[in-house]
């Protein structure tokens, strides 16, 4: 796929609209309470029964936090009481063990990701004890392509962490960074030092990790361009294997931390891109490939390797090189993606735990997609991994008539195609350097849900696009 | 917005009180001898549309008097037996056209059990009758007679000394010609068996069934998406077939 990004602050702000981020499709809003434990059985026998059932990612999410960082929007629990570590990783292995013996002994786990939250709110031995449980309830792959990675608060890393972390099989981390200027540091209630990220990574590199990620965001209270600049800088010379840059999404009517942000404090519009564009500029420059939506990975990365094969996909986790396998969510909050059923854990503890001690599979909510969301999904797929939509690929794939069929989003797609951000090339419709930034907006055009937004819907679901 | 899947849906042209439907197992033998449905009609010859049958109902039991033969117009059908420690061994699969009960012809029950995979409809034949008519039809009785030795064939195919790649091509091979004779697409289809009964029925271990998929996709003899096979080199997976297939 082209991998030139072009910059047009006009057009950007022209296009820019809330929209959902497509780590799944339907996306979350849409998932039920009709759907239920007997659902999520049912879809897990069958994918067993496939003619070669799909490998298996494991999701973890461990909800604590030391404190609250103000711009979060994640299910999350802060609390300084380290006690609370334990009788949680204790109910994660008993999730474990009752959803373990669902799938057959013979679908790997190739991709395990501990998210958060904060992962290393757990000290490393009680970490090691749950790794160790979730290897004997499930079959860790033991190839060389298998991503066990953890998402890591730089400033709770102690000396040693990171070598266990090592020891217990994982070979990717993610740093959340943000931004290092010491002004929003304080906006955001996240001091974190450039010495204590920087020897983070550092150790990452020396004990054999694959590959480090570094999270950025723009848009966040009193961030300039020669702060985020001076961030990219540094972040550039550490030399992370990824770098994702996110958009701050402010909705403080939606997530009470962000209710402490001052929105006077806010870059307007035109500032939030010029900071999305000098971290495009500064990234390139460097030699990063843009892989797609927020994400940015040096050429020899997985990730610009499967994107230069067309082999990219994409799940919660974002993206990942793992061909579609199922996704097992363990955790409050977590989803699970089995076979073409979406379903997400009680968010809150307190209805997990009780789920979880009473023995029941501690499912809130989830959805079974039909044939057009099974369509459209795809779709969307397409364009978030490959820029593009391939119609005859979709075409023979599901016997359908891809014009007569998304006629109705083609005709949405017109106004973006005179704006130049797609093209339509043969059987191809493919985002151009000017819509690359913009394949959520492209995307929404495929989203049957959007077409019909319900009535009580009285602020946005989503985040601006960017 | 289309109708997804419309093309690829094994779904049977329904007849009426004239025309056949366009899976029947008989309308060309009856056809060639001058036996159109209004003729059938008039010898009392009951021919019903049964179903559907949803997925794991069962259409007959092992023991249960015999009737009827009956010929698959949609969806597909398990047979199977249990042994004395009630382990499964599947017979066989049935897809459209197809018919399913000649293996109790000889006896007076079912000497079986069918299931049904999916949705199923079923065109029933009284078998007394079918017999009197066979006498009259001599296609008839000669088709019955190919069906039944069919019946067995497909049974004894699998009893030799054959490897898993083996068994998994002829597996393969034998489904694309099935669909192909429907006038459906040979090289494109959907399985709607389990991995647990395609094992079974080759006798092979679960993960056996997996991996020897897993080798003729990596080997590019076919591709596997979900339950949808695509072969994407006949010449190879027939040669690989030829043993167990033998033609």
């Amino acid at each position: 796929m082209n991998n030139r990004l072009e910059f047009d602050l006009d057009l950007l702000r022209r296009c820019d609209r809330p929209g959902p981020r497509y780590t799944s499709y339907p996306s979350a809003p849409q998932f039920s309470t009709r759907f239920t434990d007997a659902d999520f059985r049912r879809q897990v026998a069958r994918s067993n029964q496939e003619p070669i059932p799909r490998d298996l990612s494991l999701y973890v999410h461990v909800p604590f936090c030391f404190s609250p960082c103000f711009y979060c929007g994640c299910n999350r629990i802060i609390t300084r009481d380290v006690s609370r570590g334990a009788p949680y990783a204790e109910r994660l292995v008993r999730e474990a063990e009752m959803v373990a013996p669902l799938f057959d002994r013979d679908r790997d786990v190739v991709q395990l990701h501990f998210g958060g939250g904060t992962p290393n709110f757990l000290n490393a031995p009680a970490l090691a004890d749950l790794v160790d449980s979730l290897g004997r309830f499930f079959h860790f792959s033991n190839a060389r392509t298998r991503d066990f990675s953890i998402e890591l608060d730089p400033r709770s890393v102690r000396d040693g962490d990171i070598a266990a972390y090592a020891a217990m099989g994982f070979n990717r981390a993610s740093f959340g960074v943000q931004d290092f200027d010491r002004a929003v540091q304080l906006a955001i209630n996240r001091e974190q030092s450039i010495e204590e990220t920087l020897s983070a990574i550092d150790a990452c590199r020396t004990s054999g990790f694959r590959s480090v990620n570094v999270d950025l965001i723009y848009g966040l209270p009193r961030q300039t361009l020669a702060g985020f600049l001076h961030t990219l800088n540094t972040i550039v010379l550490a030399r992370p294997d990824r770098v994702a840059v996110y958009g701050y999404a402010h909705m403080p009517q939606k997530f009470k931390a962000q209710r402490q942000i001052d929105d006077r404090e806010l870059p307007d519009a035109a500032e939030r891109l010029g900071l999305l564009q000098v971290a495009i500029e500064r990234l390139t420059a460097a030699g990063y490939c843009y892989i797609g939506l927020d994400h940015f990975a040096l050429p020899g990365d997985d990730l610009s390797v499967a994107l230069a094969a067309g082999s990219l996909q994409r799940n919660f986790m974002g993206y990942t090189t793992h061909a579609e396998s199922d996704l097992i969510g363990l955790g409050a909050s977590s989803i699970s993606h089995i076979g073409d059923s979406y379903s997400q854990n009680f968010r809150d503890l307190p209805p997990w735990e009780s789920a979880v001690d009473q023995g029941r599979l501690p499912i809130a909510r989830g959805l079974l997609l039909d044939e057009d969301d099974v369509i459209r999904a795809q779709v969307i797929q397409q364009l978030m991994c490959r820029g593009l939509i391939d119609r005859a690929q979709i075409e023979t794939r599901f016997t359908i008539d891809f014009d007569l069929y998304f006629a109705e989003s083609l005709a949405r797609l017109l106004p973006l195609a005179a704006e130049g951000l797609v093209t339509f090339d043969g059987s191809r419709i493919i985002a151009t350097s000017r819509g690359r930034l913009m394949l959520r907006i492209i995307a929404m055009c495929f989203d049957r849900y959007l077409a019909t937004p319900s009535v009580s819907e009285t602020q946005p679901r989503h985040s601006r696009a960017l | 917005m289309g109708s997804p899947r419309a093309g690829s849906s094994p779904i049977a042209d329904d007849g009426d009180a004239f025309r056949f439907c366009s899976t029947c197992a008989f309308s060309a033998s009856c056809l060639a001898h001058g036996f159109d449905k209004t003729k059938l009609e008039e010898l009392h010859l009951l021919v019903a549309h049964v179903g559907p049958y949803e997925e794991g109902d069962h259409i007959f039991r092992e023991g249960d008097p015999f009737e009827a033969i009956a010929a698959v117009r949609t969806g597909t059908v398990k047979t199977y037996v249990t042994d004395s420690e009630g382990r499964e061994q599947v017979l066989g699969f049935f897809l459209p056209g197809e018919v399913i009960g000649l293996n109790a012809i000889s006896q007076a029950r079912y000497p079986c059990n069918a299931v049904a995979l999916d949705s199923v409809m079923l065109c029933r034949f009284s078998f007394p009758n079918i017999a009197a008519l066979a006498t009259r039809v001599p296609g008839l009785q000669q088709h019955l007679f190919r069906l039944l030795s069919e019946d067995i064939g497909k049974a004894a195919l699998l009893a030799g000394n054959f490897t898993a790649d083996e068994r998994m091509a002829a597996f393969v091979v034998s489904m694309s010609r099935r669909h192909a004779a429907r006038g459906f697409s040979a090289t494109r289809f959907r399985l709607s068996m389990t991995r647990t009964d395609i094992a079974n029925y080759l006798r092979l271990a679960s993960e056996s069934v997996s991996r020897g998929f897993s080798r003729l996709q990596d080997s590019g003899l076919l591709h596997v998406d979900r339950r949808e096979i695509e072969i994407t080199d006949p010449v190879k997976l027939e040669a690989l077939a030829r043993n167990i297939l033998r033609e």
